[in-house]
């Protein structure tokens, strides 16, 4: 027979003596099958016990007698065994029975509940993160010196600069020059030194360093039919600077990547990943929100830069629709209608301005790309 | 099978004698040396969700391995990772043993375990987590100290208390509540105890003589900081 139960008293060990219990009409009968005891039975009335509730979760039943060596007591955890029992046990039990049934009851609802508090606080604290984390950023980012900015912005850019050529000066150098100064003219309160820098490259692609260093590629400027297009790339960079957004991805991520290493314990990785951080900013990729500002507000600043911001929206429409060559551009700012849709409308809302056009011919600053080959005369 | 503590002490190894057929499941990495008949296979006990419950739940190893006696009888020897005592306790069947995270070192293949949760209280501050093996079933379960391990016995409402970091294991007859050390708070700190555990039997709570915790923190010290 397999032992159901565990008996306790001053003559078994602390571990308990493994025992059968058996329910009859008037008690219970116990029979060990401990070494020393072999065979040996007890048989108690129902009359001498009294039962609750015990051991380490409350799922015990306890069932305790007085014995001639003493006090015995019994721990019974098999259903089956429980249920005859109740069942075969005069009335006199049944309220010790109830006892502890609610007693096992209370613990379970008490950790129940206790659980679900638990489970609910981390909940409303991850939610609370979730939604929070972006005024949380704008407050940390709003703390950081623009000089800091500039810092890290320059480091970046002399990364990034190492692989590169660098076209130092020609018409096409000239007329971003002049695009700059015309846009940077109507930013009031400009913290920010703008520097353009016109890498060779096919790649069509501009970018905005934090701190006011503007890239944009000979493959940008090659694809762009007129300087206006041009120039509302440019507007959408310098409003990326001006709005921060570089830093607030760089704060969001580093303080993800920080609540990431933390929770996994790697301070050695969280090292590692501030060296990371200049290599971030060049793959930096901005958000949806802070596409949409750089847009609207760079459609405004052409708008009070007297430049036509037509050439804006005509340029990512062109883009959007082919899928020539290298567009890097592309990739980090994911045209749909939608987008241009949503620059139109908001040009329709400016009041009209008549633009004035630039000094330069746009052409011939394309020809000195080496774009169109000049046709000897 | 048949299991023997060699070099007692600090620095124990358990020889099991398997006969031909018989398996015994041990943690990840505590296999020393063994017959050329023992076949050495990776188990996740309980399934891939147990497996992964118990490594991210109790920290303990996601394989067990399992060591079988598949090409006639053989011995194995095993060792835990941590100097300390090794105690052999025979379940019956009837005795279930709750034991903490790093406790188990190898166990009978008729035995079962699992993870448990805890109460919030003892998850909290019983310092052993919020997650212990449970093991129950019926032979021979080899647990593993941090020191000396020490047996109490406990009567029947028999109270005791125990530092909760020196925890191993106790059996499933016995409750504990966590309480303070002393009855301020400042001063449960100070005393250099903060939360304990008061058990109460019956039952048997084997403790560890030393407090792994403690210890870390003790040689971080020595430690060269590395750059």
């Amino acid at each position: 027979m397999i032992s159901n139960a565990l008996c306790f008293g001053n003559e078994f060990p602390a571990s308990g003596a493994p025992c059968v219990v058996q329910v009859e009409g008037d008690g219970l009968t116990i029979i060990f099958e401990s070494e020393g005891t072999e065979g040996a039975r007890e048989v108690i009335l129902f009359s001498a016990l009294t039962v609750s509730a015990g051991g380490l979760d409350h799922d015990h039943l306890v069932v305790k007698w007085a014995h001639a060596l003493g006090e015995r007591t019994l721990y019974l955890k098999n259903h089956d065994v429980i249920r005859a029992f109740r069942q075969a046990a005069p009335d006199q039990l049944n309220a010790p029975f109830e006892q502890a049934a609610e007693r096992v009851r209370q613990v379970r609802q008490r950790h129940r509940v206790l659980w679900a508090a638990v489970g609910g606080s981390i909940l409303a604290l991850v939610l609370g993160l979730w939604f929070g984390a972006d005024l949380l950023v704008e407050v940390a980012v709003s703390r950081i010196p623009v000089e800091w900015e500039q810092k890290l912005g320059d480091s970046a850019y002399r990364d990034f600069l190492a692989h590169q050529e660098v076209m130092k000066e020609g018409p096409a150098v000239t007329a971003l020059g002049e695009m700059t100064q015309r846009l940077t003219e109507q930013i009031p309160n400009n913290p920010y030194k703008f520097e353009v820098t016109v890498v060779k490259s096919d790649v069509v692609n501009a970018f905005a360093l934090p701190g006011g260093h503007v890239v944009v590629f000979t493959g940008l400027m090659k694809k762009a039919d007129s300087g206006e297009e041009v120039a509302g790339v440019m507007s959408h960079e310098l409003n990326h600077v001006l709005q921060r957004h570089g830093l607030e991805r760089i704060v969001k991520s580093l303080g993800l990547m920080t609540a990431v290493a933390i929770v996994l314990g790697d301070q050695q990785g969280l090292v590692g990943m501030m060296k990371q951080v200049g290599v971030e900013l060049l793959t930096l990729k901005f958000g949806r929100e802070q596409e949409t500002e750089a847009d609207v507000k760079g459609l405004q600043l052409l708008q009070r830069a007297k430049i036509d911001p037509s050439g804006m929206i005509k340029f990512f429409e062109r883009l959007s629709e082919k899928d020539e060559g290298r567009m890097e551009w592309l990739s980090t700012h994911p045209m749909s209608t939608a987008r241009a849709e949503r620059l139109k409308a908001e040009l329709a809302a400016l009041p009209k301005k008549s633009p004035e056009p630039f000094t330069f011919e746009w052409k011939q600053v394309q020809a000195s790309l080496g774009s169109q080959p000049v046709v000897a005369p | 099978m048949k299991s023997e503590i060699l070099y007692p002490g600090a620095f124990p190894m358990v020889r099991v004698d398997l006969a031909a057929g018989e398996s015994i499941k041990a943690e990840s990495g505590a296999m020393v040396a063994c017959s050329p008949t023992i076949d050495i296979e990776s188990k996740m006990e309980g399934g891939f969700l147990g497996a992964l419950s118990r490594k991210f739940l109790t920290g303990e190893k996601f394989f067990f391995q399992t060591l079988r006696a598949s090409r006639g009888s053989g011995e194995v020897l095993l060792a835990p990772t941590v100097p300390g005592e090794i105690v052999i306790l025979e379940l019956d069947g009837v005795n279930e043993y709750m034991v903490q995270k790093d406790g188990f070192l190898a166990g009978a293949d008729a035995i079962v375990i699992e993870s448990k949760m805890q109460s919030l209280s003892r998850g909290l501050l019983g310092g052993e987590g919020f997650f212990i093996l449970k093991i129950s079933g019926k032979g021979t379960l080899v647990l593993n100290s941090f020191g000396a391990i020490h047996k109490i016995e406990l009567k029947p409402d028999q109270e005791y208390i125990v530092d909760n970091s020196h925890l191993v294991a106790w059996s499933a007859t016995t409750s504990y509540n966590i309480e303070k050390a002393t009855s301020g708070w400042v001063a449960s700190f100070t005393s250099g105890e903060g939360f304990v555990c008061r058990f109460r039997g019956p039952g048997l709570v084997y403790i560890q003589s030393r407090n792994p915790g403690s210890f870390g923190a003790w040689i971080r010290q020595f430690i060269p900081v590395s750059e």
